[in-house]
């Protein structure tokens, strides 16, 4: 009920468009069951009048046809404004909604990507907002168009006819009881439908990718057995729909039958007693009322199991708005113009998980300009190195400073805008090359775009693609190889401008030669005079490097020059052959 | 497996999942005949009841006697109005899952090339949703197609006896009906279908900014991604309000157009009555068929669109079944013989993919019972040479044999089941450890499963998951590391106790004191067979019996590991920095 509570909030900044629609619907219900009521009158006072002579009782006829057919224009033209209207209200309050949801999880730190698959971010920006959606549309409002809707059918009865009216009424408890009942079971076997509709759908994937597993193993007999089962869970779902489904409408022509059924009898008993009260015109006006009677009761049933439903969705969406953010900006960041480019590193502890020290104690500087190499085995915490001066994590204990401030001073967005990475696995969006290369940075010119590529020795290549810089590449930028990937994403890097540079440079097996020179003289000139760290793998940055750092289990075993390094025959000497013998493209 | 005979001699085609069903189809349009029937009657009684009680003919017990007929008409109308319902529901539910299981059944026969131009994703949405569209044309196509023909035909007859002159009044008023809703009805499908593509840009934007979420902050990005965002809900706001801009014009246009309906009828009607030409009866029961006949009509235009999505689907789906299996036992009457022996031979063998070729000139003799260990580049074909032996593609050129009989000329099954095979990247299912170590045996039993665990190295992790060997694996259960999934899947291989066994790169992801207590163990067990491993590591290949080098699809070095070592090239590289490594990991 707190998030039923906290959604109302969303609608209250459009209560008078709310208002305005609330007024229509009362309209509506008004204009729309008064029809009856003029049929009543025709076969009243024009059809039955034998008293009247006969061309007083057509004018009155065609007088009455033209008001009825003015009412009812009317009135189902008010009905498409206020649909309409309503659908307008629900789309703006998910608008802002669904915003406020992507801006908060953009807002998250990395270790909660970590933790959360992509997946279930999608549900909540897709399908729990879409249910929400309809449930402030068709579930709110549309219960309250059905409510005016089935009492303005309701008033117009008793106000022809109270006896019939009651009659009628003393059948709505066990048919609305009855309709109830039948959409909880259709929508309990709704449910078990889209369950074992799953369960169908994961064995199915897992058996389209494990398909030559399973022939390898000659298993397809058993694979088709499994399959069997779930089919035929799901079948067996699907009769028990089908079971409630046939039962609804026959409930609705049940009570429409029984309707008019009390209609003939109560009325006929009633005018063959000459009964004042009860008109031939009330006959036919009833039958009319008896069509529309049933709509709004029937959905009203339908709508009243489905809030659970949503609120179950609401209550998802609230959660992931209440996460708290756990790297924080400062209330008041600093914002220096420019930054020098000094880097260091003040007896930093991290860990990701726990006590797990990734870095243990770690302490080092840079100069500004200066080229700084990490090098160490496989999860010797060297990339953890780049996560903690760009705050994608912080640290436990210690502090990372740049230009002596300590970066947790800076806010994220700022800290960042200084900053440049180039990752081992390259990201490439949606969009042109010159929008990947520019990332629509306002104030980039195209030639700015192609002087960055030019740089990093991407033009060639870019100029080749059909459509150059205006070719559009795809989200896993299909068409390219991954040598020309990393060369758009240095490129973006570059136009960036940043004053201090992260490289993450692993010589990847796939690349071929010609495209890993490029690639390794896009870096050296990236990293001239520009304050750069860079996780090495490859000798010839390694040797390059003003400073190189050595790394073993998150401690700094060694530093130095190349030369010195080497001279000293240690750990790095070892490091070095082996890196000397791996496969070099 | 019947099945898949008839479809490679006749074209597929829906019409023979129909053929179980004839009877039922045939009940369905009892039910429709009864029920519309019925439907039909009650209004004469409305309008016997009417007309009695204007003329004063109406007597109390004639009232109560047509009561009583009325509630029975009724009372039969609605229970065949239920099966109308259930009865081609529950025949399109049967149809949906044969149709489903045949679709499975065949792609269990479809080879690995097949699976490798095709997306999961996309046989899944046939799987799923085509079939499903299938199945709602074929449901609501009997239901609301019989229905409507018969309420067609049935109430002409019975209207153009009543009055022929208010009956072609509904005549002209239902056609343009239909007209205009079936026009209306195609705008809000093309709405809907820039909006649902729209819908997908927005999910296909998050997916992007969620995936791509290091990037985007590491360029500081949020702020322009927020803007996007913006515009694109915008968009999607203004592509809804297109759509509902249609979608909303139906409900009220249909119930006016039934008000515009009875008023004409009122005003024709009408003016008969009052020149004593009609009766006030008859004018009712006329109204009660305007109202019953407006959604069988409308469904017209509803159920000719289904079909036309139906369709659509369809050929989607057809699509499968006509694939012909590409790996497929080679029917040419010559008897399997009785034993065969686990000797394997390459014979000039090539492979070409997509115009590439990945193999060339492959010639090898492995005698039953010999250990050959396979290296080389990523990339240069490996995995592709010990695919051929069981068959997962054909070669190109020249041929595979195993026994001295060419792997074409053996049945598929009798050829894997001689084969236990470990991929790098293995496939385990979600089920029990002990399902996925015993998934290549018909009878396995827990002292095989443990066996098999064993020489894996496998069975001292297994004490520690919460269920031993029935512990489930996957996301309800334990997730394995790279190295269990590995070792589960050489303990699958071997649990076949297999005449050859293939062992593609299975202990990259363990360590190096690990895979030498595993080689103990498995060493024994490979010597009993014929063993063909491809590994990266000289620790391992250095037990082969033979090793040979491929590097771009050509066989470069052959020899023992004492020869190779010796002679300059990619082993000894490989042996050199190996060394280096070991020299590495134990420290200073």
């Amino acid at each position: 009920m707190k998030s039923a509570k906290r959604l109302l909030a969303y609608s209250l900044p459009y209560w008078r468009w709310l208002a305005i629609a609330l007024a229509l619907i009362l309209f509506t219900a008004l204009a729309i069951n008064f029809l009856p009521v003029l049929i009543q009158r025709m076969t009243d006072q024009s059809l039955m009048d034998g008293s009247k002579p006969g061309g007083e009782r057509i004018a009155l006829l065609l007088r009455l046809g033209a008001l009825y057919l003015a009412i009812a224009g009317l009135g189902h033209f008010v009905r498409y404004l206020q649909g309409m209207l309503t659908v307008w209200i629900g789309q703006r309050i998910i608008y802002d909604l669904r915003i406020e949801v992507f801006s908060k999880v953009l807002r998250m730190h990395q270790a909660y990507f970590d933790r959360t698959a992509v997946g279930t971010l999608m549900t909540r920006v897709t399908s729990d907002i879409e249910r929400l959606q309809h449930f402030v549309t068709d579930g709110v409002v549309g219960s309250v168009a059905d409510i005016f809707m089935f009492l303005g059918i309701m008033g117009y009865m008793v106000y022809i006819s109270p006896l019939l009216s009651l009659c009628i009424f003393a059948t709505l408890p066990p048919l609305f009881g009855t309709m109830y009942y039948v959409n909880l079971k259709l929508r309990d076997a709704n449910r078990d439908i889209r369950d074992r509709q799953s369960r169908l759908n994961a064995l199915l994937q897992e058996d389209l990718t494990g398909m030559t597993t399973i022939q390898l193993f000659n298993r397809e007999a058993s694979a088709h057995a499994d399959f069997d089962q779930r089919n035929t869970d799901l079948r067996a779902a699907h009769f028990e729909e089908v079971r409630w489904f046939s039962l609804y409408f026959p409930t609705v022509e049940t009570g429409q039958a029984l309707a008019i059924l009390i209609t003939l009898v109560a009325g006929g008993i009633a005018i063959l007693a000459g009964s004042e009260a009860v008109t031939i015109g009330t006959f036919v006006a009833f039958l009319a009322y008896i069509r529309d009677f049933f709509r709004p009761l029937g959905s009203l049933s339908d709508k009243a199991g489905s809030f659970q439903v949503a609120l179950a969705s609401t209550e998802r969406i609230f959660a992931l708005l209440d996460t708290r953010e756990e790297v924080a900006d400062p209330t008041q960041p600093e914002t220096p113009e420019r930054i020098a480019g000094s880097i260091a590193f003040n007896n930093v502890w991290f860990a990701y998980d726990k006590e797990n020290w990734v870095l243990k104690n770690l302490s080092f500087s840079v100069e500004p300009g200066r080229v700084l190499a990490v090098v160490g085995a496989t999860g010797a915490g060297k990339s953890t190195i780049i996560n903690l001066i760009g705050r994608f994590y912080d640290v436990q204990r210690g502090s990372v400073t740049i230009d002596g401030t300590d970066v947790r001073h800076f806010s994220k967005h700022d800290l960042r805008s200084h900053l440049g990475y180039v990752f081992q696995d390259p990201f490439i969006f949606t969009g042109t090359v010159a929008d990947n290369i520019g990332l629509q940075t306002p104030g980039l010119e195209r030639d700015a775009v192609v002087r960055a590529a030019r740089m990093v020795n991407a033009h060639h290549f870019i100029e080749a693609l059909p459509r150059g810089y205006d070719t559009v590449l795809n989200e896993r930028g299909e068409g390219l190889s991954l040598g020309q990937k990393q060369l758009i994403v240095m490129a973006r890097t570059l136009a960036q401008d940043p004053e201090l540079l992260f490289v993450l440079d692993e010589a990847t097996a796939s690349i071929d030669t010609a495209t890993e020179l490029l690639i390794q003289d896009a870096l050296a000139k990236m990293m001239a005079n520009r304050t750069s760290i860079v996780i090495a793998h490859r000798l010839s940055t390694i040797r390059h490097a003003d400073h190189i750092l050595v790394m073993r289990h998150g401690e700094l075993v060694d530093q130095g020059t190349h030369a010195e390094l080497m001279a000293r025959d240690g750990y790095y000497r070892q490091l070095y052959e082996l890196l000397r013998h791996a496969p070099q493209p | 497996m019947q099945r898949s005979r008839s479809i490679a001699q006749e074209p597929v085609s829906l019409k023979h999942y129909f053929t179980p069903h004839r009877r039922a189809i045939g009940a369905t349009l009892l039910c429709a005949v009864v029920t519309v029937g019925c439907n039909l009657a009650m209004p004469l009684y409305i309008r016997w009841v009417i007309d009695g009680l204007t003329a004063g003919t109406l007597a109390r017990p004639q009232l109560v006697h047509y009561a009583w007929q009325f509630a029975l008409i009724a009372l039969v109308s609605v229970l065949f109005s239920r099966f109308l319902r259930s009865v081609p529901l529950r025949i399109s539910h049967k149809i949906e899952y044969a149709l489903r299981n045949d679709v499975f059944d065949h792609l269990t026969r479809l080879d690995q090339a097949f699976y490798r131009s095709e997306r999961t994703g996309d046989l899944m949405t046939r799987m799923s949703s085509d079939i499903v569209i299938i199945r709602d044309s074929i449901g609501q196509g009997l239901l609301q197609g019989m229905r409507t023909v018969v309420v067609i035909l049935l109430a002409s007859v019975v209207m153009a006896m009543a009055d022929p002159q208010l009956a072609l009044i509904m005549l002209a008023v239902f056609t343009p009906m239909v007209a205009v809703f079936f026009l209306v009805l195609r705008l809000m499908r093309r709405h809907q279908q820039e909006l649902q593509e729209h819908v997908s840009d927005v999910s296909n934007f998050c997916q992007e900014s969620f995936a791509g979420i290091r990037c985007l902050k590491g360029f500081a990005l949020e702020r322009r991604r927020n803007q996007q965002f913006h515009d694109l809900n915008a968009g999607l706001v203004r592509k809804t309000m297109r759509m509902q801009a249609s979608r909303q014009v139906l409900w009220p246009f249909m119930a006016f157009w039934f008000n515009l309906g009875t008023i004409l009828i009122f005003i024709v009607g009408g003016r008969k009555i009052i020149d004593g030409r009609l009766t006030l009866g008859t004018l009712t029961q006329f109204i009660q068929y305007l109202l019953y006949m407006q959604w069988p009509l409308l469904a017209l235009s509803w159920v000719l669109s289904m079909l036309q999505r139906g369709k659509v689907s369809w050929v989607r789906v057809k699509a499968i079944l006509e694939r012909e299996p590409r790996i497929a036992t080679l029917e040419n009457g010559e008897p399997e013989p009785a034993a065969l022996a686990a000797s394997i031979g390459f014979g000039n063998v090539g492979v070409d993919i997509d115009g590439r070729t990945l193999l060339e000139g492959i010639d090898l003799e492995i005698p039953a019972g010999m250990t050959l260990g396979i290296t080389g580049p990523t990339g240069s074909g490996k995995t592709l040479l010990v695919s051929l032996v069981a068959r997962l593609l054909d070669p190109t050129r020249g041929s595979v044999s195993v026994g001295g009989r060419d792997v074409r000329q053996l049945s598929l099954a009798r050829l894997r089941g001689m084969i236990g095979f470990a991929a790098q990247e293995p496939v385990l299912f979600s089920r029990t450890l002990e399902h996925n170590i015993g998934f290549g045996v018909a009878q396995s039993d827990a002292q095989l499963i443990g066996w098999a665990a064993e020489v894996a190295h496998l069975s001292h992790d297994v004490e520690g998951f919460p269920d031993q060997y029935q512990t489930l694996l996957g996301e309800r259960g334990v997730t394995l590391s790279g190295g269990q999934r590995q070792r589960t899947a050489i303990s699958r291989a071997i649990a076949r106790r297999p005449d050859i066994l293939i062992l593609d790169d299975v202990l990259s992801a363990v360590d190096t004191q690990t895979e030498a207590a595993i080689m103990s163990k498995l060493r024994p067990v490979m010597a009993e067979r014929t063993t063909l491993f491809v590994s990266h590591r000289v620790s391992t290949l250095r037990y082969a019996d033979e090793i040979v080098v491929i590097e771009g699809g050509r066989i470069t070095q052959r020899g023992t590991h004492e020869d190779l070592v010796r002679k300059p090239g990619y082993y000894a590289e490989l042996d050199t920095m190996q060394q280096l490594r070991e020299k590495l990991e134990a420290g200073p």
